[in-house]
């Protein structure tokens, strides 16, 4: 693909994934066929923000589990509330991240 | 983090060993100390989330007041095989050098993942949520 979208796709979605997957991300998306490209741009990815808004208000009912996809991770976070609330506060922290790992998941299905 | 066999399992433990040690905890102490309470909104907002009153569900579970355990919350149940199940299954797939409970944990995720039991499934909880604000556990 070419290098110019390559760069435009990292531009806008770069806050979508950790860090240190990026370059592989770009240095993989340069190499790929166009043909992928209206279904790379048009994948819809979570937001980080918006699930640790959620985890904040809703996390003791394993609801930001849910909205990223963990749903057995969910369902332990509600039938314990939230982990007896110390998962909940964990989950914090480490709810952007999976979010993250959760994106890459996604992209990986069509990079590869 | 991505989840695998083994990350599952230790997840998993903690989880049990967590509500094991809890359990022990709440049934040495006296039955009538409030300040045993686990649950965060309880706490917080002065509602019962969906699963309060898990605790004194199994406790009468292992008391053998089985209708006691399903009107003080019928996740007690639920709960009560997870506890008593995984473990086991757990210790067969370790032995044994297999993944049969995380194959079968990432097929009832697939499963709750459609519509057609995720939307009967949230609505037993909300009922159960409303019929535990009602009771006032």
């Amino acid at each position: 693909m070419e290098a110019q979208k390559v760069d435009m796709f990292i531009m806008t979605n770069a806050k979508f994934f950790e860090s240190h997957h990026i370059n592989s991300i770009r240095e993989r998306l340069i190499v790929l066929d166009d043909s992928k490209w209206p279904m790379i741009s048009t994948l819809q990815l979570k937001d980080p923000t918006t699930s640790l808004i959620i985890s904040i208000l809703a996390g003791s009912l394993g609801i930001d589990r849910f909205m990223i996809g963990d749903t057995g991770l969910g369902v332990g976070k509600l039938l314990t509330c939230g982990g007896f609330g110390i998962w909940a506060i964990i989950d914090w922290f480490m709810i952007q991240e999976a979010t993250r790992e959760k994106n890459m998941q996604k992209l990986q299905q069509f990079l590869y | 983090m991505t989840l695998n066999r083994n990350k599952l399992y230790s997840i998993i433990f903690i989880g049990c060993l967590a509500g094991y040690i809890w359990l022990y905890y709440v049934a040495t102490q006296s039955q009538t100390d409030p300040s045993v309470e686990a649950c965060f909104i309880k706490h917080t907002l002065n509602i019962p989330c969906p699963s309060c009153g898990s605790t004194r569900s199994i406790i009468s579970l292992t008391k053998g007041h089985f209708t006691e355990a399903l009107l003080i919350n019928p996740l007690g149940y639920l709960i009560t095989i997870i506890l008593l199940v995984s473990p086991l299954w757990m210790v067969y797939d370790i032995i044994t050098k297999r993944k049969t409970l995380f194959e079968f944990y990432e097929k009832m995720e697939y499963y709750l993942r459609k519509p057609v039991y995720a939307i009967p499934l949230i609505f037993i909880v909300i009922i159960n949520w409303i019929w535990n604000i009602t009771k006032e556990l």
